[in-house]
């Protein structure tokens, strides 16, 4: 006699089968809840087994099971604090694979960042992302605390949390500042250069300080390991260290704050009883930051193909050759006005330790009770004050703003920049006609009649140039830099050799005071292939 | 929809349009990593020729023609097809560009053609052997002088000279010199290279309290110290020139200029020469 194959029942203890294996996988959710999860449906079985996977999965268990209601509005957090972390993670998985094509010494570095853009599938994709991380992540750290101060989170219960979150600032840009010298290009040189000399002029350990940062008088090889090392093993371990602390002071003890308008003064029992309701965090918080998540890496996706965002790159660090404008990170241009304004062991070090203790001692000195906005007119006013000050500050830190370059310099460097591409190197190769083309009182309408389409590109740079040139030479009002009294300039194209043209740029003027005659001239290579960025 | 429905669609919908992207980037990838290969070489060019132009014009030429009876051409024929046999090196002939701009030449391997500076007949570029260029700009400056292979003209007859020799006999009559030929033939014979551009040999021109080399031979020949033959200031020029050892000039060390002036000058070209000299005072 067959038996027949009970069909049903197979396929009853496969299920079975799968949902165990299932339920292991994911500390307790069933098929059935995974499904419901999905759905937006209630749970399925009880007791809740969303909440038993908190306490049987590591990852799970350093969650919060809940968020109160009022907490997860959006104009309340932006989501800023959970985008610097998901930013953190992803400077970790894309720095992790840069750091298989990385030689941290003078004499590879510039060559394997060519490498990786030359050889290895992605890899510019890898660098670009890395670096928009960087930036994002500084400038939501900065959102995220500007936030916390407008709403006034960081009153009583959650002042060593503040604490935390400015260790936190100083630990990423740091991190964003050590990575910096990596390439070992020109602008990391020379940014960090400037960087490191600050410490100098602290008071009584200046010079020790500079030393034990650069490996030397200079930066050179050792320095560039300890920046390397900082960068990938001390700072990263010191950034996770403290964002396991700040998170578990908000996930474990005080929780994200309410809205002040949901909690202060004089709200209905049932708002607040509505502001206070739990949102478990399966599936509502969870599906919302895989939501997030993937909001993310989409926008940085898209920021380096579709945008365009790119990761800059100068010619290779030359010791030798100071850049005319250089600066800092865009993060520290503040730092660089401050030091304009004065000496430079007071502005450079005195003060901005200043800044930092009052910013840690925020929580102490401030002992207003309340969080509305409406209810700290001082506090908040000074907020908004200290942003517009940093704002002015770093406005003044760029190189434009007094710095007296003559101008004759001036003229040309904003022609034909040192680094970058600028508007005479942007001039399509074809366009380039060899000539000698003086600067005149008018500038021809076309700089060469013997090319099929002329050169459009090219006389707008000549005409620039013959402007600039005109201006500083008429104008008797400026200031005797600014000036050029009888100024002759002169662009000479030659071609040079295949596929390669020498461009000079020359000006001779008369000095305003003594009266000699002075020269200025730079001269550039253009080849036909170059990349333009 | 509820919220979490809507999240997820949405989510997908993200994760997908990033897949798309990151896929058609990846397509172009082998294309964008040629063209920046492309453009490396380009920029390593750019770079090279700038450095050429600062460190190497002086010796070899601003297009690198070389100067006669002091460095060779590099940018004719020979030198790309040739060299590498003539020397019995086994490399490319951008691997020897590399290797001879690194550490120099002591001597020259035709002394009797391109004497060089002396000795050593060219200094060594590279930091790890003395000089002041890195690594990497030495190899721009080989893509530099590679970038003339498709061009180099073939050079391989000598130059015709357009008369005798002028010889080392200083005592010679010499004819009507033109002062005006003189000066073009002071960078075309290699006389600028280390009397007018760098500081080599004696400057020519006036600088500070020195007088130019024209106020100087008026006197020099009289002067105690001076150990040739010459009786005029024409006959010491003439002397510096064909048999520079007769008299070394205070600071500069002997055997530093080319000794064979004598036999690639003709009597024309040295007077117009030394018409030129006399005329810097």
């Amino acid at each position: 006699m067959n038996r027949t194959l009970d069909f049903q029942d197979l396929r009853k203890k496969a299920i079975q089968a799968l949902d165990n294996r299932v339920r292991i996988i994911t500390a307790g959710l069933g098929l059935n809840e995974l499904r419901a999860v999905m759905r937006g449906d209630a749970p399925t079985e009880k007791p809740n087994p969303r909440y038993k996977v908190h306490t049987t999965s590591f990852l799970f268990h350093i969650r919060p099971r809940y968020y109160e209601k009022g907490s997860t509005i959006f104009a309340h957090t932006f989501r800023l604090g959970f985008f610097t972390s998901f930013f953190f993670f992803v400077e970790l998985l894309t720095g992790l694979i840069l750091m298989i094509y990385y030689t941290p010494s003078p004499a590879e570095a510039y060559d394997s960042i060519l490498n990786l853009m030359s050889n290895v599938p992605f890899g510019k994709m890898l660098r670009d992302i890395h670096r928009l991380g960087a930036e994002g992540m500084v400038i939501f750290t900065v959102l995220h605390m500007l936030r916390t101060f407008l709403t006034g989170s960081y009153k009583k219960e959650r002042s060593f949390t503040w604490l935390t979150g400015v260790v936190l600032l100083g630990v990423t840009l740091l991190l964003s500042f050590s990575g910096y010298l990596l390439p070992w290009d020109q602008l990391a040189y020379w940014a960090v250069t400037i960087g490191t000399s600050m410490a100098e002029a602290a008071p009584l350990f200046g010079n020790e300080a500079n030393l034990l940062l650069r490996g030397a008088p200079d930066i050179g090889a050792g320095g560039l390991l300890r920046f390397y090392l900082l960068h990938v093993v001390l700072l990263p371990l010191a950034a996770i260290l403290v964002i396991s602390i700040h998170y578990y002071k908000v996930s474990r003890e005080h929780g994200i704050s309410l809205p002040a308008s949901m909690e202060e003064g004089d709200v209905p029992a049932e708002v607040k009883k509505n502001a206070r309701q739990r949102i478990d965090f399966i599936p509502d918080l969870f599906t919302h930051e895989v939501f997030l998540v993937s909001l993310g890496l989409f926008a940085m996706v898209a920021g380096v193909t579709l945008l365009g965002y790119s990761a800059p790159l100068e010619t290779i660090a030359n010791p030798q050759v100071t850049p005319l404008d250089t600066k800092a990170p865009w993060y520290f241009w503040w730092l660089q006005g401050m030091l304009k304004l004065g000496d430079k062991s007071l502005m450079g070090i005195i003060l901005p330790t200043i800044l930092v203790l009052l910013l840690v001692g925020v929580p102490y000195i401030d002992r207003n009770p309340y969080r509305s906005l409406y209810k700290r007119p001082f506090a908040v006013g000074i907020g908004i004050l200290s942003v517009l000050v940093l704002v002015v500050l770093s406005y003044m830190g760029l190189p434009q703003y007094g710095i007296q370059t003559p101008a004759a310099t001036r003229i040309i460097q904003d022609l034909v920049p040192e680094e970058g591409v600028g508007p005479l190197r942007g001039v399509p190769y074809e366009q380039l006609s060899a000539g000698i083309y003086e600067v005149g009182e008018s500038v021809p309408r076309d700089l060469c009649p013997s090319l099929d389409f002329g050169c459009p590109d090219l006389t707008a740079v000549f005409r620039e140039f013959s402007e600039r040139v005109n201006f500083a030479a008429t104008q008797e009002d400026l200031q005797p830099f600014e000036r050029l009294p009888d100024a002759q300039a002169v662009m000479v194209i030659e071609d040079w050799q295949t596929d390669l043209k020498k461009i000079t740029l020359r000006i001779n003027w008369n000095d305003v005071i003594t009266g000699d005659a002075k020269s200025y001239e730079k001269h550039i290579f253009l080849h036909r292939e170059r990349v333009h960025e | 929809m509820n919220r979490i429905q809507i999240e997820i669609s949405l989510g997908v919908i993200f994760i997908l349009l990033t897949g798309g992207i990151i896929l058609w980037y990846g397509i172009n990838e082998e294309d964008r990593m040629a063209e920046f290969t492309r453009g490396q070489a380009a920029s390593a060019i750019e770079v090279g020729a700038a450095l050429y132009e600062t460190n190497c014009k002086d010796c070899h030429g601003p297009q690198g023609e070389g100067v006669p009876g002091l460095c060779p051409p590099l940018n004719d024929k020979y030198f790309f097809t040739e060299r590498v046999d003539e020397v019995g090196w086994s490399g490319t002939i951008e691997d020897y560009i590399v290797a001879t701009v690194s550490s120099g030449r002591l001597t020259s391997t035709r002394p009797d053609r391109y004497a060089g500076q002396g000795r050593p007949a060219m200094p060594p570029w590279a930091e790890s052997y003395g000089g002041p260029l890195r690594e990497d700009q030495i190899r721009n400056i080989a893509a530099f002088i590679m970038n003339w292979q498709a061009t180099a003209p073939d050079r391989s007859q000598e130059p015709v000279m357009a008369g005798p020799p002028v010889g080392t006999d200083i005592t010679v009559e010499l004819p009507e010199g033109n002062p005006a030929l003189g000066e073009g033939l002071a960078t075309t014979k290699g006389c600028a290279g280390c009397h007018i551009s760098q500081a080599i040999g004696p400057g020519w021109a006036a600088s500070g309290s020195v007088p130019g080399v024209g106020a100087r031979a008026e006197t020099r020949y009289s002067a105690a110290d001076y150990t040739g033959q010459a009786t005029s200031a024409q006959q010491y020029l003439l002397e510096s020139i064909v048999n520079p050892n007769a008299y070394v000039v205070e600071g500069y060390a002997a055997n530093l200029m080319p000794q064979n002036y004598g036999e690639t000058l003709t009597a024309q070209e040295a007077a117009d020469l030394i018409a030129y000299m006399l005329s810097l005072k």
